[in-house]
């Protein structure tokens, strides 16, 4: 399950803004500090957010000498936080620090979100070097001084070392241990009204309860938990995934395939193992469905390969011979069972037998059920029998338009009428045009102004006067919410 | 050993002593007064702590609520057997590092299975599966009733009645003395839904059947069970000339009639969205 580990990041667009000499990476962590400060003075959320993929473009710089180097500069030496952070480091003999670093003699204030963010540096660069003892042991301690900070400022933070937090356990296969902890943390991001918070734990908590296969309560969760969209793409992606998962299991496919699909449209194109899930999964339903994927789905670039074992089910599903289903379900069962999907393909046995029979009905006016059974290769104790009761089902449901008639024991197909004599079509159509009008919808939605753009642009005393108002505001609001707690 | 649990496993002794007497009143009220026992130990789910009986503790805990699944199956209380399923699932989920795994484990899983079956709840089941490892799904007791739901989505009802004379009854081991008549009550439950379902297909599927097919088709031993069936259920077959026919309920032929309120309803629709992006 390493999908949602490779869709952590997108490649940070941003970069470039400081990139043309190509500075240290000490510098380059220096102006994300000072991103944050400026974010956490002026209570500006968005600064912090590009603060952080900022970071995650540093993140195969970091090294352990950097990091310490960076810890001395930014936290009191000889405050808790920086010998616990400095112990997690190996230690490398470098100790004179840079010419650079010793000139600026850095005011070293004490901001919270400073401090988390060392934290979440820290921790990033445990997890990439493989030491998950360490992490875990940094990701708790970080979660503990995070229940006591009540900043919106360190959401975005707090929500990142979620993620870390959640995924150090799993890498260590210890997800079930943190359960309780995440719920906890649920329930405090709740009354804070944390709700990217909500949202990043909420993914985590179904993520964890569908590691281990518990999809009930995975389900009461969700349909329990207050939702929000539009916080963070990638969350989003991934509650969809979870929540198509989860309708898959309950049989419910139509609103699973919504989900799957969406969720795998919406993925950044980067996260290519996010998305080879979501399209395994969403193939199955497809299946499931009755409807047979085109092969464009598995043409995709670089999916091919992952997609081949569906690839060649779906083949035989759309062949409709059992024959074939089953040596494939039994030549790619490792990777069924690695995907989780066994039970699923289970599942599609049926399919397999309404599309036989759909092709012999279509091919035939009039057969034999026994020559039907054969058709289908039933291997039963009294095939006829069988055969005659799966078409029949098969008629009830709608998949054949036939008659069976019992004393000659043949099957008579109707013939198919004009389809477009019926009011089908127009169903179909008002279906794509809704769709359409439903994407377009949600494409507006989506568009995010950046705030006063279309105002003339103020003047400098202006401006200085609106934002010391809008700081005394703040100033009020934040009294306000200490009031309250 | 603990007085409190050697309390506990005389209440348990005589409980399955009553059992085995089909004394299910008796049974009741042993069984409320051992679930009260049972909420004095500390070391059973949810709070896990670890006493020094623990296994013990938890052991008999199991045990009894195995025998109390087992009670609400012969009493035939659905409602009971859900309850007590669910008390003995973490059990099996959660303890299942502290404790030797029970012998009675696949058969109870198997009989919940059928249970979700029987009341058409497939989603339960097939969130249910999903928590089996692949070595459970080869169990028989588990794999019989995932055959009988893959039979029964299929259509392959004959099937799903054939499976009442393969219950896996040597699997059962223990329980099967106990759970003789219980599985074919389940089965029973199993048939009566079969019928309606291919009574439900035999109507779309065939113009008409003769009244011994019919017969056969819908289990029924004489044709008078079949008439009656037919005058309760489904009136509007018409039985004449030793034929039951079936044409009288299908639908007639395609209706012409254009939706116009519907029509009217989707291109307004469109008219405002269209407004709303232009």
């Amino acid at each position: 399950m390493t999908q949602d580990a490779e869709m952590k990041e997108l490649p940070a667009p941003l970069s470039s803004s400081s990139s043309s000499v190509s500075p240290s990476t000490i510098q380059n962590l220096k102006e994300i500090v000072s991103l944050i400060e400026t974010g956490a003075y002026a209570r500006e959320v968005r600064r912090i957010v590009r603060a952080i993929r900022l970071t995650m473009a540093l993140r195969r710089k970091l090294k352990a000498s950097v990091l310490s180097q960076f810890l001395n500069l930014v936290l009191p030496t000889g405050s808790e936080v920086h010998t616990r952070l400095s112990s997690f480091l190996p230690k490398e003999d470098d100790c004179e620090m840079d010419v650079d670093t010793a000139t600026q003699a850095p005011a070293k204030h004490h901001l919270p979100e400073i401090e988390i963010f060392c934290y979440l540096i820290v921790l990033i660069f445990l997890i990439d070097h493989k030491k998950y003892g360490d992490a875990k042991a940094c990701a708790s301690a970080s979660i503990a001084r995070l229940k006591n900070l009540n900043r919106r400022t360190v959401d975005v933070l707090a929500s990142r070392l979620y993620f870390y937090y959640s995924l150090s356990y799993e890498l260590t296969g210890d997800l079930a241990e943190i359960r309780g902890n995440l719920l906890a943390l649920h329930r405090i991001a709740t009354l804070r009204h944390d709700e990217l918070g909500q949202e990043t734990l909420l993914n985590l908590l179904l993520r964890n309860y569908l590691h281990y296969n518990l999809y009930d309560q995975a389900e009461k969760l969700r349909s329990k938990a207050p939702r929000f969209e539009g916080h963070s793409n990638q969350q989003f992606c991934r509650y969809l995934f979870y929540l198509g998962k989860i309708r898959t299991i309950q049989l419910e496919y139509t609103d699973a395939k919504g989900s799957l699909l969406q969720a795998a449209g919406k993925a950044p194109i980067a996260a290519l193992g996010f998305r080879v899930q979501c399209n395994k999964w969403a193939i199955i339903v497809r299946l499931l469905l009755g409807e047979i994927p085109e092969r464009t789905v598995f043409m995709q670039k670089h999916m091919e390969k992952a997609l081949r074992p569906y690839f060649e089910l779906t083949n035989a599903v759309r062949i409709g011979d059992l024959e074939l289903f089953k040596i494939v379900a039994e030549r790619f069962s490792s990777t069924f069972s690695s995907d989780r999907t066994n039970n699923l393909i289970v599942r599609l046995r049926h399919n397999v037998i309404r599309t036989g029979l759909r092709n012999i009905s279509i091919s035939y006016s009039r057969i034999s059920l026994a020559d039907v059974a054969q058709k289908l290769r039933l291997d039963s104790a009294n095939p006829i029998a069988d055969a005659e009761s799966i078409v029949s089902k098969a008629i009830r449901d709608g998949a054949i338009d036939a008659t069976v008639d019992h004393a000659n024991g043949w099957m008579v197909s109707k013939e198919t009428g004009d389809i477009y004599s019926t009011n089908e079509p127009q169903a179909a159509f008002n279906s794509r045009i809704a769709f359409c009008l439903n994407t377009h919808n949600e494409a507006v939605r989506a568009l995010r102004f950046p705030p006063n753009s279309h105002k003339e642009k103020e003047s400098a005393e202006k401006r200085r006067e609106r934002q010391q108002q809008e700081q005394e505001l703040a100033k009020h609001i934040a009294e306000e919410d200490d009031d309250d707690f | 050993m603990d007085p409190k649990l050697t309390e506990v496993s005389q209440h348990f002794e005589r409980f399955k002593a009553a059992l085995v007497r089909h004394d299910y009143d008796s049974c009741d009220n042993l069984l409320s007064q051992l679930k009260v026992f049972l909420t004095g130990f500390r070391s059973l789910p949810p709070l896990f702590e670890d006493t020094p009986n623990a296994v013990e503790e938890l052991t008999i805990a199991r045990n009894i609520y195995e025998h109390a699944v087992l009670l609400s199956v012969k009493v035939e209380d659905q409602g009971a057997f859900e309850r007590d399923f669910f008390q003995l699932k973490p059990y099996y989920t959660d303890a299942h590092n502290r404790l030797p795994p029970s012998p009675q484990e696949y058969p109870i899983l198997g009989l919940n299975l059928l249970r979700l079956l029987v009341q058409n709840r497939i989603a339960e089941f097939h969130t249910e599966l999903e928590l089996l490892s692949p070595s459970a799904l080869e169990n028989p007791c588990i794999k019989h009733a995932v055959e009988l739901e893959q039979s029964f989505m299929e259509g392959a009802y004959n099937r799903v009645l054939s499976a009442r004379q393969t219950v896996p009854h040597e699997t059962y081991g223990y329980f099967m003395d106990l759970l003789a008549k219980t599985f074919s009550f389940i089965l029973y439950a199993f048939s009566a839904i079969s019928r309606d379902e291919i009574a439900g297909c035999s109507e779309k599927a065939y113009d008409y059947l003769s009244i011994n097919d019919a017969c056969q088709m819908l289990l029924f031993s004489s044709d008078q069970e079949l008439l009656d069936y037919v005058k309760e259920e489904h009136p509007e077959w018409e039985v004449t000339n030793g034929n039951v026919y079936f044409q009288k309920a299908k639908e007639s032929g395609p209706c012409k009639e254009i939706p116009s309120l519907q029509l009217i309803n989707q291109t307004l629709s469109y008219a405002r969205e269209l407004e709303r992006i232009v």
